[in-house]
Formats: structure tokens, C-alpha cells, sequence
């Protein structure tokens, strides 16, 4: 063999064309060369990789931008074995000027719907509404990205190749540069109004169909979700899959109040970073601290650590911190600590202004979504701008373009600290007016009712009485800053600022590190995780997303998190529940990001982002699918669904969710067949997807090897599962963890820990545990003499106790090559 | 006699850290001596369950305390024998982790363990209290144990005695596992493991091919086969080759197209080139072909940059994974490198011209001494032109042409040109101009950065032309 070219390639159609063309030069296919089937295009010539990639390696799938019915007989799969369960908030629909219609017992509506299809159309409202958010968001950062740093290659680094694998799944494209994702936003518009349509009165009536629009509503939300985060980590150079991404600073504490604070407050970084790259470039961090507030804060400290080339200053996101999760906003506020407020959008609380007016905090609205009433001053020379609120001449103004938001913000934040010094000592509460408010305290308990934890504000204050500040410490985490009691107290007492009181010195010492937001998952780690995820050896993905706003919601997201990486699983975690589980520290001073590494690897717990970075957990599970087994991708969701549900063991957590983000978030997580556990709060969601493991034919699947049928345990048991406490829901996520396709080591690994979580927390073993059990060498190691025994004479299993094999019982054998599946199309042709 | 006392025993706890704190006795690691060995024993010889100590126990020793600690395994049972000695031993760190409060790591002599104060908390007192439960977990996790009894070592000349036994034990099973060869068994073993997500990869694992994931040895498969007629892992009758240089065998082709689903129906074990083995996805390394030099290169999973051929390992890997075989790239084990059998029918290590360096150092000794400084890393070439000067420089035997060590076989020819231009012809007519006729081929090499096979067809064509004489 001598030198000489070599093409290598794969798809038909070029292949046929290169043979062509080596037929008409027999010079170009010298003998002894050789041509690579099933190889990607790579065309190998002398010296240099001419051309890889140019070209897409895989056909087109057959659903390139699916419509509103183009995947319906796969949500229908979906609904079929997970059936949904309604909680209806209202008996009545009052959409239109028919009504209001009483649809209890059966009635039907004016226009002929009936409760179900009510629910159905409600809750589709509820996911559209958390869709457009995120597709808005991304719109946004489209026109603003291209505007102020020009159009940019798409690149995620060497070692990501599947580079936006949502975008590339639904539509079936891959973007090249920032630009290409117009195509992308275009179609989740179209998308969006179609089914907005939907719910007009008179048109859709049936309850599954509306809930078929709700998960296509859940599949835009998620790809809306990957167009934000790809335009902003390419943009803003944030991390591309960094394991070691830095350590930032989070906590009220941290926020140096000898310097002018600056909040950012939203999840729309534009104006934000436009203040810190403001601050950078005026060389202004003597005088300035800019504190993030929600998701804009983790994207905040994302920005430019990886030190490609970029148009902003570098490695700018440390420099920022993060105060804290949206739930801590009104305890934020309320605390002194800041100085200046910028809102962006999603998320914020309507009464921000008035918040702020009390205190004397200038608000700067930079997003047309968000504009709380203030005159538009875009258009005003920014001196102008500072000086009316620095002098308080207005309480807040509206800047839509984020260059002089950024600039006012900083200016603003700095010059009015000395102003407002006076009015920040008057807003807090002396000694003597805590007491004074404390006496005034009747001990109605009204606040109890109304209050989200039930927190015993009464007795609270009677041990203050006493001098006992305790309980208001121990509870000022738990409580949620809705100001339900504020509002409710017959006596005016201000209770957030009694709450403020009595934990200053917390405040203050409120100081912890977080690791910023890592964005997608690598290639190079599904590689490595791929096998034991699909075996079930690495026991589940466990992702811990949403808002953190209910009941114990805080602490109690550090505790999943904790359980579980403890034990092995892969632990990914996006938006406030990252933030708040950075508040807790171990006996070595270490936070939870301190005391484990940060990769996509069992054992290991990952920042992904902020709540747009949820999309990469999506583009985690297609990964595994695409580049460890190979499946084609592109254009092919609902294989690609298939494949997740079958073979994939993850579950998602949102442990107080409350904006309608977190309903569509979790509904396009369970149209790619990750299922979900949810806070009791969630039923305001008011829909569930159940599985009833009593219904054997519910659990009935293809074995894609000859297309036969085969009865599976129910796993995974559930796609929408509200769990009352935390313990629950730490024992059902093992559970859904569980995959038809986990090995014998996976499910026995898989197995144990749902009975050691049941054991720790219950004091027994599940109820049933049994069902799940294919063969002995399924059983935990530690339970097995015991479960065998059990399996014989309490569910009658025959067993050959020398041998120790099942000789019947279970439900199916154990059979490492079962390859199952839900879509005929996918059945093997023999060859 | 201790009382019995519940462990929490659970995989979780695999992978736990007992820091100095929380440390009640450390044993072996740096400061000690420390050892673990199973033994096949006749049944007749195990008095099953029983746990001995010879030495201190553990109620006996203070908080801090860093002391020499040996263990021994006696195991039998109707399909225990010598060859599943190390597949038992080697179960011990993670059957020994599930327990809380106890840290193993490493293996064999190389044993470092910690006992956490919270055992003592939990009221143990003696050695027999853990190692107890052990047996247990040993016995549920392979059935085949019938019998299990533990000696523990804690007396420091009992532990240096017993030590050296165990070394010798060592000793002779590398001698064994070095010194077994295909050519030595009758049965290879299957693996079908990874079809769960790559449906048509079939792996052949032979006592000189090690699987491409590295989980599985020659002695893996068949003590898995053995246990679990059932699993996963099968037996291969091995019968007689169809070409033994290039590792093809009847039965391996029959296995791989029944096993394919009809996919493939010829599958080689030892050629890179002609129906190479299936890749799943989880193999360890890639190798790939590089026609310009006709050589192969390989990269590890840790290296992160792109190969000379301009190729990442993500690239590579993603084309070569799901259960394919793809002529050019090859899924390879760690363990394979030190075969003798490692690509022999493609001139072995004659042919391999470039390794990422961590790999390169970690397989060191399976590599011939005389090849080690002629296979380029990253260090030495990134792309195809670096690598080509680097193999000119150090003669590595793909220029002139690679005779296969297996037998002797010359497999390629060397560097040729295919099309000689006008513009290599200049360059040689003024590269002998300049030097007076008087060739040297080092400097043919430096300067043309063309081999002596290449110089010489160029010559010949200048004397085809009648410029040269």
C-alpha cells in the first residue's frame, strides 16, 4: 500500500455518488484501497481532514418539525399506560360569556365540554404559558445576541459533537452559527400559536387530545429552552460542559455592603451583564458588588470562563454572586443589603416596586415583558437618568436597552448607597419596635392558616415575647416570603421584618460557594456513563429542577441531592434548587458542591445551569441514546422517546415548583419518557400520568428483536407523581429509576436502594418490591435469604433452593438482549 | 464468642471515605504490611461460616492505631477450582465496601483499609462480627460457594509469614494467566452484554484477547459462564482455525451471525482490516487507520485533543460504536495491548505508529522495547505531516514495509508515490546536485522528507525520463 487517497463515507446517496465518480477515474481507487461502510462522511485525503461534518451523517428521521399531530400516536402510548388523573381547581368554565358553566356530575359546559376536557384545555393553557416564556426568552436573546456581538459560530468544543441535540431531534437540523437558530424559533412560534388556537371555545374538546398539545406544548418548551442556552453560552462564552467549572460566591452575606449592591433580578441575562461588563471595563468593583437574584443570577456567573474568543471582558463570572433563589426575594429585600434593583423578566414578583419604593431602592425594568408601570426612558441620555433616581425624583424607570440599563444600574447602585444610608436605617426594625410589634400579637393564629408551611407564627412570637429568638431562626428558611400572613394579620404586624430582625446575624454570615453552571453534558461523559446508565449499574440520573418555594423546600432539595449522590446516582441539578442547596455545609465547612466533583459520573453532583439549562438534562438522555447506542436522532423524537423511556434510568424532582415554567418543563420531560415526582403543591398543576401496576395489559411491549409481544413490570411506574413528603419522593424516584432494559447487576443495584431508602426512612421494605424481580440475581445482596423466602411463601414463587433459581413466579425471565419497545416501526427485519 | 451484630451493608456505601477523625484502626496502606487471598479448598477442609482471628481483635485495639492485617478466603464448592481464585478475590473490595464504616481499597498486597469509629459505636468488638456477614454476601453473590471460611491475620509475624505464601500464590497465577494461550484451550467465551443498547455487537473473549471494555479476561467469561449457564457469558467450542494468524474460526463466524441476528458472518479476532471484531461502544481505546502512512494509531478515552488524523476520540468513537464492524476503526481493551497476539496478522506492534502518551506509558510493558521510541504521541506529531517526519526519522517499519513478527510475512510494501510530478522531480535532481551524487539517506530523509523506497522511485523515473543515468 502506498500513499493515496481514502474516502470514507456513509450516507447512500454520497456514497453512490463517490463510487460514481471512482468508476469514471479508476486512478482514484487504487488497488488495495478500501472504502469504510457505515462510516460517517469523512473524507480523508493526504495530510488533512479535507471535510468532516460538512454534511449530516444521518438520513433525515421521519418527523423533521412534527406538528400538533405529527407525534400524537406516541403521546397517546404515553397516556395509555399513564393514565391521567385530574384534580380540578374549579367545577366550572369561565372562558366564555356562556358560562359560568357547572360541569360537576357529569354536566356539560354551554359549548359542550365537560370537566375532563376543561382540565385538559387549563392545563394546556398553564404549559403553553411556561413554553412561551422560554421561547419568548430566547427570542429575545436571538435579536439581542446578533445585534450587540454579531452573528457566531456554533461551536460547544472538541469534546461535544452533538451540539444541540433537541434541535437537531425535533427539527432535524443543525445549526451553524448563532444565526441558524432563527429557523429553530420560528417553528416553536408556529407551533405556539397553533396550539394556542386550540383552546379557543370551540375547538378542541377531548381531554387526551388536549393533553397530546400539552406534551407537544412540553417538547417546544424544551427546545425553546436549548435555543437560550446555546445563544447565551456561545455569546457570553459561558462553560461548555466544564466538570470543574469555578466555585462562586452565593449568600446575602457575600455581598459587601461597604460597596453600592446591584441587584439582577430575572432570567434574562442581557442587562445584567451589561452591568458587569460596565463595571469591568469602568473598573468599578472597588465601589460595586452586583448580586444575582433566580436564574439570572447562575447566568450571571457563567459568563466567559472558558476564554475563547469572545467580545467581553474575560473571566467576568466570578465576579458576580449570587444573593439567592426567587423564593428568598421578599426576605432579600427586606434584609438592607442592597442598594439598586434591575428586574429582567420571568419570575419576578408583581409588588417589586412597591418593595422597593418603601426602601428607598431605585428599580430599572430592562425587558418590554416587565415594565411594572415605570415611564419608558430608553432614549434619555443615562446622566439624566442616574440623576432622577439617585435623587429619588422617581422610584424606578423602565431602560429597554440593556447597554444603558447596565451603565444605570452601576452608576445608580453606587451613587445612591450614601444617599438612601438614612432611609436603609429606617426601614429596618429597631429593638424597641420588634418588641412593640411583638405585644401587639393576639394570638388569633390567622397567619397559620394562610401561611404555605403552616409556620406557627403565633407561638413564634410568644417565645420572642420570652426572649426565645430560636424559632424564628430554625423557621426563616422554611418560610417562603409570600407575605400571606402580612396581608391576613388583623394587627398590621410586619411579620417579614420581624423575621429580618431576628436573623441579621444570619444574614450576615450567610456566605457559601456554589459551582457555576456547567451547561451540556459532554460527549465524552455519556461515553463513559452510557453502559452502566442503560445496564443499570450507575442506578439513575437523578435531576433536581424548578423552584424550591414550598414548605422546607430549601433544605429539603440539599437532602435529596445529598441522598442520592451518596448512593451513586448521576445528581444533575439546574435554577433555584441549585441555589438553595448551596446553603447548607457539612462538618467540614463544605457545601454540597465542595464535597463531591462536579461530572456527569455517579457519585457526582452538576450545576447545569439556570432553569433554560434544563434543556441539556433533555439532550443528556438523547445523547445516550444517539452516540452510545446509535440510534438516529435526527428528525426522530419519538424513537428517540422510546428509546429514553425503555432504557434510560432517570427522574426528575421539582420540589416547589410554582410558575407555569415548571408545568411545561415537566410535561416535555415526560414526552421524552422521563417521569417526574412533584411537591403536593403541584396538584394546582391539577393533572398526574399514574401507570396502575394492577392492569397487566397496560404493561405490555414490543420485543423489537421479532416483534413480538412481551408483559413487563411497571418500570417506569409513573411519569407524573406528586409525593406528600420528601421521603416519599426520595423512595419513588428510586422506583422510577427502574428500566425494562436494567441487567441483572443494574437491578439489583436499582433494587437495593429502593429498599434501603424504604428501610431508612419507612422501617420496612416496600410493598412491592417483589414485582420488580426477574431472577435471583436481582435481588439485593443484602436482603436475598430473607426475600426468597418471603417470594415462596408469601407469593407462592417456586424456587430450586439448591440451585438457587426461580423455577416460576416471576414476571418475565431476566434476558440481557430483550431490546423492548413501543413503536412497531422499530421491530428488526431479519436479514 | 462476639455477639452477632446488624451491619448496615448496602452498595451505597461503596466508595465511602473514613477520614482521620472518624478512623479506628487503619490497616496495611503505606504504613503496614497488608494482604487478601481466596483459596480453593477441598470441601472436606472448610468448616463453612466459621470466622478465626490469630492475633489481637478488634475490641483490643486502641483508636489511631495503624496495624499489618492479612485475609484469608478458603472457598469450595462442586465447580470451585484454582482458576477462580482471583475472580473471588477480586469481589472483595466491593463486597467488603458495602459494609459502613469499613474503607477498602487497592488489592492483593497492595490492601489499604479503614475501620471508621462508628463501628465501634455500633458495639463491634471482634473481626468475626464483620467478616461474618461477608461470607454471606459472598455466598449470595456467587452461588456457587458453598463453603466459605475466614482466616484473619492481625499478629505481625503471622501476617509477614502468611504474606509471603500469599505472594507465592500471586506468583503462580500471573505465571498461569501470562502463560495461557489460545492455542491452549479448547473453549472461548461470548459476551452479549452490551446488546441491551448495541443489538448486534458480539464480543469473543480468548485467554489472548481480552474484551475491548477491559471488564472481561479469558477467566471472567468462563467463570461467568460457569455460574450462569443462563447470563450473558457463553461458551465458544473453539474447533480448529479457518486462518489462525488473523484469529478466524468457524465457530466464531457461526456465533457472530447467529448472535448478529444475521448482521455478520465472518468476525476475526486478531486483523484490523478483513471483518474485524464487532465494538459495542464501551471499549476502553480506539485504534484507527491512517492510509497515508499505513500505520494504525490509538488514542485512550482521556485523550482529549485530535489524533494526526484529525480526529478527536469522540469522533471516532461515535463512528465506531453500536455494535458494528467498521473497517479502519477498532474498539480495543487495555489488556489487549499486552497480548502476543495483539494485530498480529497486520504486523502487530510493527504497525502501530502513534499512541496518545498517557496510553503509551501505561501499556509500556506490553509494548516491544525496540518499537517503544518508534511510535509517535502527541508529543512528537498532531497531524499527518508531523507523524510522517517522525517516522522517517526514527525508521519505523511502515516506511520500507512491515514483515509480520508472526511469521515473517512481508505484509506491506512501504512508502510509494502513486504520481510522480514534475514538482518531487526538481527537488531531487537539486537535492543531488547540491550533493554531489553522493547520497545519504539521512539526509534524503531531513531534507526531502521522502523514504529511500520514494527517492528511488523518483530516481527511477528521472532515469525513465533519461535525466538520470
Amino acid at each position: 500500500m502506498g500513499i493515496r487517497k481514502c474516502f470514507i463515507y456513509f450516507q447512500p446517496t454520497q456514497a453512490a455518488y463517490i463510487k460514481e465518480e471512482e468508476a469514471k477515474n479508476s486512478m482514484a481507487t487504487p488497488e488495495g484501497s478500501f472504502s469504510v461502510e457505515d462510516m460517517k462522511n469523512v473524507q480523508i485525503n493526504i495530510g488533512a481532514v479535507v471535510k468532516e461534518e460538512e454534511e449530516w451523517d444521518q438520513p433525515m428521521g421521519p418527523f423533521p418539525k412534527p406538528q400538533v399531530a405529527t407525534l400524537r400516536n406516541w403521546d397517546y402510548t404515553i397516556m395509555n399506560r399513564y393514565h391521567i388523573m385530574y384534580c380540578p381547581a374549579d367545577d366550572t368554565c369561565t372562558l366564555c360569556t356562556y358560562g359560568p358553566c357547572d360541569l360537576t356530575g357529569n354536566q356539560k359546559g354551554a359549548c359542550g365540554i365537560d370537566i375532563a376536557g376543561t382540565c385538559g384545555k387549563i392545563v394546556l393553557i398553564a404549559v403553553l404559558m411556561g413554553t412561551c416564556a422560554h421561547t419568548a426568552h430566547g427570542r429575545h436573546l436571538y435579536h439581542w445576541c446578533l445585534d450587540r456581538f454579531g452573528d457566531m459560530k456554533f461551536d460547544m468544543g472538541d469534546e461535544i459533537l452533538v451540539d444541540a441535540p433537541l434541535t437537531q431531534t425535533i427539527l432535524g437540523i443543525k445549526p451553524k452559527s448563532l444565526k441558524d437558530y432563527g429557523e429553530a424559533l420560528e417553528y416553536c412560534e408556529e407551533e405556539i400559536v397553533q396550539l394556542l388556537a386550540a383552546t379557543h371555545s370551540g375547538q378542541e374538546g377531548w381531554y387526551q387530545d388536549f393533553e397530546s398539545k400539552a406534551l407537544h406544548s412540553g417538547m417546544i418548551d424544551s427546545l425553546g429552552k436549548e435555543i437560550c442556552d446555546m445563544l447565551q453560552t456561545v455569546a457570553y462564552d459561558m462553560p461548555r460542559g466544564e466538570a470543574d467549572a469555578p466555585l462562586v460566591e452565593i449568600g446575602l452575606g457575600t455581598l459587601d455592603q461597604n460597596k453600592g449592591v446591584l441587584i439582577a433580578y430575572g432570567h434574562n441575562l442581557a442587562a445584567g451583564a451589561e452591568a458587569m461588563i460596565y463595571a469591568e471595563n469602568q473598573n468599578l468593583w472597588e465601589k460595586v458588588d452586583i448580586g444575582g437574584v433566580c436564574c439570572t443570577a447562575i447566568d450571571l456567573t457563567r459568563i466567559t470562563e472558558t476564554g475563547r474568543d469572545s467580545k467581553i471582558p474575560k473571566n467576568l463570572g466570578p465576579k458576580a454572586k449570587v444573593a439567592g433563589a426567587m423564593g428568598w426575594w421578599r426576605k432579600m429585600v427586606r434584609s438592607g443589603v442592597m442598594d439598586a434593583v434591575m428586574v429582567d423578566e420571568q419570575c419576578v414578583y408583581c409588588d417589586v416596586l412597591e418593595d422597593c419604593q418603601k426602601r428607598h431602592i431605585p428599580v430599572i425594568a430592562t425587558n418590554d415583558k416587565i415594565m411594572l408601570g415605570l415611564p419608558d426612558r430608553t432614549n434619555d441620555p443615562a446622566d439624566q437618568i442616574v440623576e432622577d433616581l439617585v435623587s429619588f425624583k422617581m422610584p424606578g424607570v423602565a431602560i429597554l436597552d440593556p447597554v444603558k440599563a447596565g451603565e444605570v444600574g452601576i452608576r445608580t447602585a453606587i451613587a445612591v448607597k450614601p444617599k438612601r444610608a438614612q432611609y436603609k436605617q429606617e426601614s429596618l426594625l429597631t429593638e424597641a419596635q420588634f418588641k412593640e410589634y411583638l405585644e401587639k400579637c393576639t394570638g388569633c393564629n390567622q397567619c397559620a392558616f394562610v401561611c404555605p408551611p403552616h409556620t406557627s407564627i403565633s407561638m413564634m412570637i410568644a417565645e420572642a415575647k420570652k426572649g426565645n429568638l430560636e424559632p424564628f431562626s430554625s423557621s426563616y428558611e422554611t418560610c417562603v416570603g409570600c407575605a400571606r400572613c402580612e396581608v391576613t394579620c388583623p394587627q398590621e404586624i410586619p411579620i417579614l421584618a420581624l423575621y429580618e430582625y431576628a436573623n441579621r446575624e444570619y444574614i450576615k454570615n450567610a456566605k457559601f460557594k456554589m459551582r457555576a453552571g456547567r451547561g451540556p453534558v459532554r460527549d465524552t461523559e455519556i461515553r463513559k456513563v452510557g453502559a452502566p446508565i442503560v445496564l443499570g449499574t450507575i442506578p439513575g440520573v437523578i435531576a433536581i429542577i424548578g423552584c424550591s418555594n414550598y414548605p422546607k423546600g430549601t433544605k429539603e432539595c440539599y437532602d435529596i441531592a445529598k441522598e442520592f449522590v451518596d448512593r451513586g446516582y448521576i445528581v444533575v441539578a439546574t435554577g433555584c434548587m441549585a441555589m438553595d442547596m448551596s446553603l447548607y455545609k457539612d462538618e467540614e465547612g463544605k457545601t454540597i458542591w465542595e464535597q463531591y466533583g462536579g461530572a456527569f459520573d455517579g457519585r457526582n453532583i452538576c450545576n447545569i445551569g439556570s432553569c433554560v439549562a434544563n434543556a441539556h438534562i433533555h439532550g443528556a438522555a438523547i445523547k445516550v441514546a444517539t452516540i452510545f447506542a446509535h440510534r438516529n436522532h435526527r428528525a426522530n423524537y419519538d424513537d428517540i422517546a422510546d428509546y429514553i423511556l425503555s432504557k434510560v434510568g432517570a427522574c426528575g424532582v421539582a420540589w416547589g415548583a410554582f410558575s407555569q415554567k415548571a408545568a411545561s418543563i415537566a410535561t416535555g420531560f415526560n414526552r421524552l419518557g422521563v417521569p417526574a415526582v412533584v411537591q403536593p403543591h403541584s396538584v394546582i398543576y391539577r393533572r398526574t400520568f399514574m401507570g396502575r401496576a394492577d392492569k397487566p395489559e397496560d404493561w405490555q411491549v414490543i420485543d423489537a428483536r421479532d416483534g413480538s409481544m412481551q408483559q413487563i413490570e411497571p418500570a417506569p411506574e409513573a411519569m407524573l407523581y406528586i409525593a406528600e413528603t420528601k421521603e416519599e419522593a426520595m423512595l419513588e424516584m428510586a422506583k422510577l429509576c427502574f428500566r425494562p432494559s436494567d441487567n441483572a447487576m443494574g437491578r439489583g443495584i436499582k433494587l437495593t436502594h429502593y429498599c434501603d431508602i424504604s428501610m431508612k426512612y419507612f422501617g420496612k421494605l416496600p410493598d412491592d418490591w417483589h414485582i420488580f424481580v426477574r431472577d435471583v440475581k436481582d435481588l439485593p445482596l443484602a436482603y436475598q435469604a430473607d426475600m426468597m423466602k418471603e417470594l415462596e411463601e408469601k407469593h407462592g414463587w417456586k424456587i430450586d433452593w439448591k440451585a438457587k433459581k426461580f423455577i416460576s413466579g416471576p414476571l418475565r425471565p431476566a434476558d440481557v438482549s430483550f431490546d423492548p419497545t413501543n413503536i412497531p416501526r422499530k421491530i428488526r427485519a431479519k436479514k | 464468642m462476639a455477639e452477632e451484630i446488624k451491619l448496615d451493608i448496602s452498595p451505597m456505601y461503596e466508595g465511602e471515605r473514613i477520614r482521620k477523625g472518624d478512623l479506628w484502626v487503619e490497616l496495611g496502606g503505606p504504613k503496614a504490611d497488608g494482604f487478601e487471598l481466596s483459596l480453593a479448598t477441598p470441601m472436606d477442609q472448610i468448616e463453612d461460616g466459621k470466622v478465626t482471628v490469630v492475633g489481637p481483635d478488634l475490641g483490643e485495639t486502641a483508636e489511631g492505631t495503624t496495624m499489618p492485617f492479612g485475609m484469608v478466603f478458603k472457598v469450595g464448592g462442586e465447580k470451585i477450582e484454582k482458576d477462580l481464585e482471583s475472580i473471588i478475590e477480586r469481589r472483595n473490595h466491593a463486597l467488603l465496601s458495602y459494609i459502613s464504616g469499613l474503607m477498602h481499597l487497592n488489592q492483593r498486597y497492595d490492601i489499604w483499609m479503614r475501620i471508621g469509629t462508628n463501628l465501634k459505636k455500633k458495639g463491634v468488638t471482634s473481626w468475626t462480627q464483620i467478616y461474618k456477614p461477608v461470607i454471606d454476601l459472598y455466598k449470595a453473590e456467587m452461588p456457587f460457594i458453598e463453603k466459605m471460611e475466614i482466616t484473619i491475620y492481625t499478629d505481625p509475624a503471622e501476617v509477614k509469614k502468611q504474606l509471603a505464601n500469599a505472594m507465592a500464590v500471586y506468583a503462580a497465577r500471573d505465571e498461569r494467566a501470562k502463560g495461557l494461550h489460545d492455542e491452549d484451550v479448547d473453549v472461548f467465551y461470548g459476551c452479549t452484554l452490551c446488546q441491551a443498547f448495541a443489538p448486534t455487537s458480539a464480543c469473543v473473549v480468548t485467554p489472548d484477547r481480552p474484551s475491548l471494555c477491559g471488564a472481561i479476561t479469558w477467566f471472567d467469561g468462563r467463570a461467568a459462564a460457569k455460574v450462569d449457564p443462563e447470563g450473558p457469558q457463553f461458551p465458544i467450542e473453539k474447533g480448529t482455525a479457518i486462518d489462525a494468524i488473523a484469529g478466524e474460526y468457524e465457530a466464531i463466524n457461526q456465533m457472530a451471525e447467529q448472535r448478529s441476528g444475521g448482521e455478520y458472518s465472518v468476525m476475526k479476532l486478531y486483523t484490523f482490516f478483513d471483518a474485524p471484531h464487532t465494538s459495542c461502544g464501551c471499549f476502553e481505546t480506539i485504534g484507527f487507520y491512517m492510509p497515508e502512512v499505513d500505520g494504525i494509531g490509538i488514542a485512550d478515552r482521556d485523550f482529549k485533543g485530535a489524533a494526526p488524523n484529525g480526529l478527536p476520540f469522540s469522533t471516532m468513537a461515535g463512528q465506531t460504536g453500536g455494535g458494528k464492524q467498521v473497517v479502519g476503526f477498532l474498539g480495543m481493551g487495555v489488556l489487549y495491548y499486552f497480548s502476543p497476539k495483539f494485530l498480529q496478522a497486520d504486523g502487530g506492534w510493527d504497525r502501530i505508529v502513534w499512541m496518545s502518551k498517557g496510553l503509551k506509558e501505561r501499556v509500556k510493558a506490553g509494548i516491544p522495547e525496540a518499537m517503544f521510541p518508534k511510535i509517535a504521541t502527541e508529543a512528537d506529531a498532531t497531524d499527518i505531516e508531523s507523524l510522517k517526519k517522525f517516522l522517517l526519522k526514527v525508521d519505523h517499519p511502515v516506511v520500507n514495509g512491515v514483515s509480520r513478527p508472526v511469521d515473517g510475512a512481508k505484509i506491506t510494501e512501504g512508502w510509494k508515490f502513486e504520481d510522480i510530478d514534475d514538482d518531487m522531480k526538481e527537488k531531487v535532481i537539486a537535492f543531488i546536485e547540491a550533493t554531489g551524487g553522493d547520497i545519504d539517506t539521512e539526509a534524503v530523509k531531513a531534507k526531502l522528507g521522502m523514504s529511500e523506497g520514494q527517492f528511488m522511485q523518483v530516481v527511477e523515473a528521472l532515469q525513465a525520463d533519461g535525466v538520470l543515468e
